[in-house]
């Protein structure tokens, strides 16, 4: 069942889990919200993330052995609480080129497979937001078929361009941002995922679905690409 | 009103308490790394508690007043100087229009803090004022940037008792709060964690102070991804510390012996590379009890 521990001085972690289960980002996520409203008064802020969540709370109103009371006794009703929230499905064009997708030469040939064999397997299916960090707007998306999956880059890159879509294991993610990073890139998108557009900061959220789709080098520079 | 920058330094952000609120949108937490010498600051203007201030670290910085007001700076000895004179620090201090201050090289501590009368009031990104480098979220202090504040009511000249200004050049010791994956290291490898003087690197910023020592064995590298705590310790692949700080993502895949009351962590935030360090082990009653006496004495609530 569910595992709480202490996280530090104002924040405990609830365990739903032991491994990356496709049922578990919706049950947290609901259970985040109903914690957010039922004790209002008290939580300060919820880390969702694949198997936990992650909970801070206001040590001035309340303490670790009451707050984890409280916490264990609205787990022990959640079940029967379910509260479902519609889960949206985001699109997100991606051109699979090599100019853009600084790795795809070499998963290509790792993986022995053409250009469209890859890009119909990276957008044949919708995938789950399992967790959201590392930077804002980052969603970590799963779980990818065995046949693309690659293991992350020895040594990662001092810059990633914003846009670019990456693949680590059996995660898919897209960066919003510039940023240094390890995941093997093979796309690039051209729809804006930054903070310079505050309104991302609510783009993804953990349960919910993304799928990617393909546009031609053409469709990608008319849009304003680069390469 | 407001404040000139008329040189830029190494590193100078506007910082408040932090983004507290959007751990689930991926944000840092950012905010000030020492939170004591902050307190302070706000604290000696009679400000609120979040008012947000410029963290300058290791100095120089140069701005130029504006208009009429009262300042406090506190945190890190960076030869802060009005008009090229050595100034106080720790205490309210009256600033007229076209006076200079600046901050030279570190005597001690890494980080000072500038706070002035009512608050900077630069733009609140995301609920808080604070600069995240690595988040592109607002940027450092550059030269020809206006620092806008609130006009000054009431003269303020508190002062702290020299007895109470801390000494940032001594060895520190951090209480560790036993949380998330504490129990999975052996009883050995934790006696050697806490039997042992780390030493603070160079690797050593607002995201995170990576330890050098004796490497202690973990059972599993990595983990699945899980939600991080300002000041959690993770053991990195070499078996070596590594204390998250206010910058870190908001999630991470490594095991965590533990996380460090937040009272230390400012107190860390003052020491340079090379200072030696210890860990022990504090209750959470005892954390969450140093704490509210914290919170009460400077009215820091939400």
């Amino acid at each position: 069942m569910h595992n709480i521990v202490s996280a530090g001085e104002n924040s405990i972690l609830i365990y739903f889990g032991d491994k990356i289960d496709a049922a578990l980002p919706e049950k947290i996520g609901n259970f985040s919200n109903q914690l957010k409203s039922a004790l209002s008064d008290v939580v300060i802020d919820t880390i969702p993330s694949y198997t936990s969540l992650h909970i801070s709370y206001d040590l001035n109103k309340i303490s670790f052995q009451v707050f984890f009371d409280k916490v264990e006794n609205l787990l022990s009703q959640q079940d029967s609480a379910d509260i479902s929230v519609e889960t949206q499905t985001t699109h997100i064009p991606v051109y699979y080129g090599v100019e853009v997708g600084l790795d795809l030469e070499r998963l290509l040939a790792e993986k022995n497979l053409d250009l469209e064999a890859f890009i119909d397997i990276h957008t044949s299916q919708s995938y789950l937001i399992y967790a959201i960090g590392f930077s804002p707007v980052f969603a970590y998306l799963g779980e990818i078929d065995e046949c693309i999956q690659a293991a992350r880059l020895a040594t990662p890159r001092i810059k990633i361009p914003a846009g670019s879509v990456g693949i680590a294991e059996s995660q898919t993610a897209i960066y919003p941002s510039d940023s240094s990073g390890g995941w093997n890139i093979v796309g690039r998108t051209l729809l804006d995922l930054s903070l310079n557009n505050p309104k991302n900061i609510d783009k993804f959220r953990v349960g919910d679905k993304v799928k990617f789709y393909s546009i031609t080098r053409d469709e990608y520079l008319k849009n304003g690409g680069e390469l | 009103m407001s404040f000139k920058v008329i040189k830029s330094s190494f590193l100078s952000t506007m910082q408040d308490y932090g983004r507290l609120t959007h751990g689930e949108h991926g944000m840092s937490q950012s905010g000030v790394m020492d939170e004591h010498a902050y307190a302070w600051a706000n604290h000696l203007l009679n400000n609120h508690f979040n008012d947000a201030v410029v963290e300058i670290t290791f100095g120089g910085l140069q701005l130029e007043v504006q208009a009429d007001t009262f300042i406090a700076v506190t945190g890190a000895d960076l030869d802060f100087k009005i008009n090229n004179k050595t100034a106080q620090m720790w205490r309210g201090l009256q600033v007229h229009k076209g006076d200079v201050l600046s901050w030279g090289n570190p005597k001690s501590g890494v980080r000072a803090y500038f706070a002035v009368k009512g608050g900077l009031t630069t733009k609140v990104l995301f609920d808080s004022r604070s600069v995240n480098l690595r988040e592109h979220i607002g940027a450092k202090l550059t030269e020809g940037d206006e620092l806008p504040c609130k006009g000054f009511g009431e003269a303020t000249y508190r002062f702290i008792s020299p007895k109470y200004i801390p000494n940032y050049n001594q060895d520190i010791t951090l209480r560790l709060l036993p949380t998330y994956q504490f129990n999975e290291f052996s009883v050995n490898q934790r006696d050697l964690f806490f039997n042992q003087n780390y030493t603070i690197t160079n690797a050593n910023d607002r995201t995170g102070c990576r330890l050098s020592g004796a490497p202690i064995a973990i059972k599993k590298e990595r983990m699945i991804s899980e939600g991080i705590s300002y000041g959690c310790v993770e053991i990195a692949t070499d078996g070596l510390p590594i204390i998250l700080l206010k910058d870190t993502p908001s999630i991470g895949g490594y095991p965590k012996i533990g996380t460090v009351f937040s009272l230390d962590l400012a107190k860390l935030a003052q020491r340079q590379p090379n200072t030696k360090l210890r860990f022990e082990l504090m209750s959470i009653h005892e954390a969450q009890k140093e704490r509210k006496k914290f919170n009460d004495f400077f009215e820091i609530s939400f």
